[in-house]
């Protein structure tokens, strides 16, 4: 619990720190748990994502660094990889191929990379999955540019 | 003669001369236990001096009752460091070099209203005068090295009547003898060997490792303020966050090969991990010191072989010492005893079972399993033994605290 504590507290002196250094994420510490993190992510830019701010909520466990946070989508999004309703991320470096190395601020990045390039092979939101697999890429995008605009814009006027 | 005398550093057990101390060894010589700065008139402790406040001339007479020389009276003074600075020139110093070495070492002690050198001592002319008496009578071999010059500046200068050693290029100081090339050869080794050391420890404090985040030589506890060396790559880690993270249990869904026994920052696979108070930087050092943890291993017995008697998961990849016993299991039947089975609870404990409980546990003192994982386990006893680990981390961390790795 002590190293845990530790160890986020050191994350969060390096966030505060390189906060200039990557404009496109925000990791913000829940004011009175530190195991609570909300990060705020910029959708990449030539992906239907782009514009997009997408909100995240990371619960970390007490056993951190050794196990990994649980990271879902606040913000609704239409990835294949992830889960359309409870925003459940699937990506290996959240589950079995975690590393203690890997910190909250490379999660975010590793998350945005897995929005640039999506898994349609391991899908949580098979609608979109499908029509990726099915080669309809511009379905696919035009669905995810929508909800893009529909729940990660901030609304115009 | 001045043999006679005990040893005061020997009578406290750290007399860093050995043989070669010009003072006597034997807990039979009588120890000289007068104040020689009663003798010259102040004694700063007055009352509470632990040595004996006699008169001079008693003192002398005393004094060299045990020891010719009056001047050794002054060795026992009871804070002087010249013993220590004079073990670095090594070697036994004529006495002429003795005293004037040890009025210069007991400078400090002084109160400091003028400086020491330019100050008339009673018996400096005297020193001076058996310098100058005889100087040509030795030769320049035996002759001691300024211990001023040796220490960093003579005030003397060109007046000393002391050899100014030459400077030694690694520590900057006049040190060396010129006359004594064997321990010129030695100071210099030892000289640089050290410089070496001290430039790895400098280098190794500024490694953090990249579980905890923290700077491996910074942490709290001296257990902790250890790295761990992976096997197969060179990424930096404490001994206890990687051992951590090598025997995190494997039913939260991590890969014991993939995941748990990789490298964290480059997933390389590695089958041990070598405690190490000290950071490499070449692949030579990082071999010695994965050789010198193997050959420390190669001298403990291993308690799962147990001289004979028991099996030793590892077999023949064991870091432990294989020891065959006569008379064991191993020596009657040229094989292992088969695997015992592991210790399952019933409601009525045999005397025997209990032992069986206790004796993996007790064994496990100084056997970190994880260190050793080999390919001849199974999946269940790989679990049995990273549970036995858990309860024996503490104890195998402490066991190799006095471990240490060059």
């Amino acid at each position: 619990m002590q190293a845990s504590r530790a160890r986020l507290f050191k994350e969060y002196k390096e966030v505060q720190r390189e906060k200039i250094a990557d404009p496109d994420i925000q990791l913000v510490c829940d004011d009175s748990n530190i195991f609570k993190w909300t990060a705020l992510i910029k959708g990449p830019s030539e992906t239907p994502y782009e514009g997009g701010i997408f909100q995240l909520a990371f619960a970390v466990p007490e056993q951190y660094p050794l196990q990994p946070p649980q990271v879902r989508f606040l913000t609704k999004i239409f990835h294949p990889n992830v889960h359309f309703k409870t925003g459940e991320i699937c990506l290996d470096i959240l589950k079995n191929a975690w590393s203690p190395a890997w910190t909250l601020q490379s999660v975010c990045r590793a998350i945005i990379a897995l929005m640039a390039h999506p898994e349609p092979d391991s899908p949580l939101n098979c609608d979109s999955g499908n029509l990726l697999r099915s080669g309809d890429i511009r379905g696919y995008q035009s669905m995810a540019r929508m909800y893009t605009r529909l729940a990660a814009m901030p609304k115009k006027g | 003669m001045s043999k006679r005398v005990l040893c005061k550093f020997f009578a406290h057990g750290a007399c860093l001369k050995g043989e070669h101390c010009e003072f006597s060894h034997d807990w039979k010589a009588p120890p000289n236990n007068i104040c020689t700065y009663y003798q010259k008139g102040v004694c700063a402790y007055g009352s509470r001096c632990r040595y004996e406040h006699v008169k001079a001339s008693k003192g002398n007479s005393s004094a060299s009752s045990s020891s010719t020389n009056p001047y050794q009276a002054l060795v026992s003074d009871p804070v002087s460091p010249g013993h220590d600075t004079r073990t670095a020139l090594s070697g036994a110093s004529p006495i002429q070099g003795t005293p004037l070495e040890l009025y210069a070492s007991c400078r400090p002690f002084i109160p400091p209203t003028k400086p020491a050198w330019n100050e008339e001592f009673v018996h400096h002319d005297l020193l001076d005068d058996r310098d100058i008496g005889e100087p040509s009578s030795i030769r320049p071999a035996d002759r001691s090295i300024c211990s001023f010059a040796a220490a960093g500046n003579c005030p003397r200068g060109e007046k000393c009547p002391h050899i100014h050693g030459d400077l030694c290029p690694t520590c900057g100081k006049h040190c060396l003898h010129p006359f004594r090339p064997e321990e010129r050869e030695e100071h210099l080794n030892t000289c640089e060997k050290k410089q070496k050391q001290l430039d790895a420890l400098k280098h190794s404090q500024e490694i953090e490792c990249s579980v905890c985040l923290e700077r491996v030589l910074s942490k709290p506890t001296a257990a902790e303020r250890k790295f761990g060396l992976l096997s197969e790559c060179d990424h930096p880690f404490c001994i206890s966050c990687i051992r951590n993270w090598r025997g995190s249990s494997p039913t939260s869904g991590l890969d014991v090969n993939s995941a748990l026994r990789a490298c964290p920052i480059c997933r390389k696979l590695s089958y041990f991990v070598v405690p190490s108070v000290i950071w490499y930087t070449t692949k030579e050092e990082k071999q010695e010191i994965v050789d010198s943890y193997k050959a420390k291993l190669k001298s403990i017995d291993c308690k799962h072989f147990d001289f004979g008697n028991g099996n030793c998961p590892f077999g023949t990849s064991c870091f432990y010492k294989h020891t065959v016993k006569p008379g064991s299991y191993t020596w009657r039947h040229h094989r292992p005893p088969p695997r015992r089975p592991p210790p399952h609870r019933t409601n009525f404990v045999a005397m025997d079972d209990l032992f069986d409980v206790f004796d993996p546990l007790e064994g496990l003192q100084d056997f970190s399993a994880e260190d050793l994982f080999d390919e001849e386990l199974t999946s269940f006893e790989m679990a049995l033994l990273l549970m036995d680990m858990g309860s024996d981390t503490c104890d195998s961390l402490s066991d190799e605290e006095d471990f240490y790795s060059p």
